[in-house]
């Protein structure tokens, strides 16, 4: 029989998890990037571990989504691939300064609080701020785009037709995204929040197409950044198994319900709940060094 | 009419591998997982990992079982444990990433079987980097 004693946090866990992948689909906000702020500020496992799972969750979620999306065209080998040959080195590398930081130093954990809640205000800012363009227009490419062939279409069933698509501006986008790599590897974050904007606003991709590109390029920075926790031992199956079966059942239930209704108020309320997050993160940290 | 889209052969061969190893990943972390959730007893027990899953990973096993991480010898050389064997599925999830963008890369044209051979390479350093390291003293 279960002694519910050390068998609380993993359940906690379980059900925060579902809570997360149910509100994830209604609200546009990605579930990793959830994942880790929250769960550093409200349960008691020690960061690398929180890091670990957090990346297992974003890869196994972008694992389970990308192969449907790439054959209905949406998600796109030509885009993702010259992206992730900067940003997988840089995911690596902020796997490495994370775990260095927190196992080098006896307060590291304390600065890594910090920053995550940093990081969450600047995702704050990002989410309130950047639009969604459904169809951008493109019109010039750069010539390594171009060089690349990079272009794609789908069938769009609100507008009954193949819509085609091409993307430009890719030496502008490799800076952000080798940017976003290393802000993943670091935190354990899903990076849709940045990929979906570079990928949209400035790259010109049609905005299904981002996000659903978005999830191919998770899957090769967090795959990357996985290895250098499995190498660590901060990958714990006690804290990673109720996490990814949390939120593989929260979201499916999500998304039937995105599919009725995504009450903008949703949006709000977990954006708000993301800035929580971020002061009690900071505070966590400050305290921990002592300094409030 | 519905109208067909035509997908790049090297998108459909990413994806199908794709699916198909996320499939035996999947399986292979959960169904370990949840048996060692339910009894409690694996190469490190519960009540262990309990008592320090809030030190960072190096104190927690140093710890747990005495001894320090450098790379993957922890858990392949334990594998009659339930929680090691569910790490072994995790490992496949990792690994399937590469394992697409390897089956992928004869449907490439020659400009991205150049890409995809470069991103093959970054991936075989991202998981022999810890041994490299650890071999040199790093």
């Amino acid at each position: 029989m279960l002694d519910l004693g050390w068998a609380f946090w993993p359940l906690a866990l379980f059900v925060f998890t579902l809570v997360i992948g149910i509100i994830a689909p209604i609200s546009g906000v990605g579930g990793g990037v959830l994942f880790v702020p929250l769960t550093v500020a409200f349960f008691p496992f020690n960061v690398d571990f929180i890091r670990g799972a957090g990346l297992i969750m974003a890869l196994t979620s972008a694992l389970s989504s990308a192969p449907h999306l790439m054959k209905k065209g949406l998600a796109n080998l030509r885009i993702m691939a010259p992206v992730v040959v900067v940003s997988m080195i840089t995911s690596i590398i902020g796997g490495i300064v994370g775990l260095w930081v927190t196992n080098a130093f006896p307060t590291g954990k304390y600065y890594i609080y910090i920053a995550l809640g940093i990081v969450l205000f600047i995702i704050f800012v990002v989410m309130l701020t950047s639009k969604r363009v459904e169809f951008p227009e493109v019109t010039s490419i750069d010539p390594i785009s171009a060089k690349l062939g990079i272009s794609g279409a789908w069938y769009e069933p609100s507008l009954d037709k193949v819509v085609e698509y091409r993307t430009t501006k890719m030496p502008v986008a490799l800076p952000a995204f080798a940017a976003v790599g290393f802000i993943a590897g670091m935190f354990g974050l899903g990076a849709g929040w940045a990929n979906v904007p570079v990928l949209n606003l400035l790259m010109g991709a049609p905005i299904k197409v981002a996000t659903s590109t978005s999830m191919l390029i998770i899957t090769v920075n967090d795959a990357a950044a996985a290895w250098v926790y499995l190498a660590n031992g901060a990958v714990l199956p006690l804290i990673v198994i109720p996490s990814v079966i949390g939120i593989t059942i929260g979201s499916r239930i999500g998304a039937r319900i995105a599919v009725r209704a995504r009450p903008r108020f949703v949006r709000y309320l977990v954006m708000g709940v993301m800035l929580l997050a971020a002061v009690l993160d900071i505070q966590k940290g400050l305290s921990g060094l002592g300094m409030i | 009419m519905k109208e067909e889209v035509v997908v790049e052969p090297m998108n459909v061969t990413f994806a199908r591998t794709m699916e198909i190893f996320t499939y035996i990943g999947l399986v292979l972390m959960i169904a370990p997982g949840i048996i060692y959730l339910v009894s409690g007893a694996g190469f490190v027990g519960v009540e262990s990992a309990v008592e320090h899953w809030n030190e960072p990973s190096s104190t927690f096993w140093k710890e747990t079982k005495g001894i320090e991480i450098h790379g993957y010898s922890w858990f392949l050389n334990n594998l009659s444990y339930m929680d090691c064997l569910s790490i072994v599925g995790i490992v496949l999830l990792a690994v399937t990433p590469l394992i697409s963008i390897i089956a992928a890369l004869p449907k490439a044209d020659s400009r991205y079987k150049v890409i995809l051979g470069v991103l093959v390479l970054e991936f075989l350093f991202a998981i022999v980097r810890p041994l490299l390291m650890h071999v040199t003293g790093h």
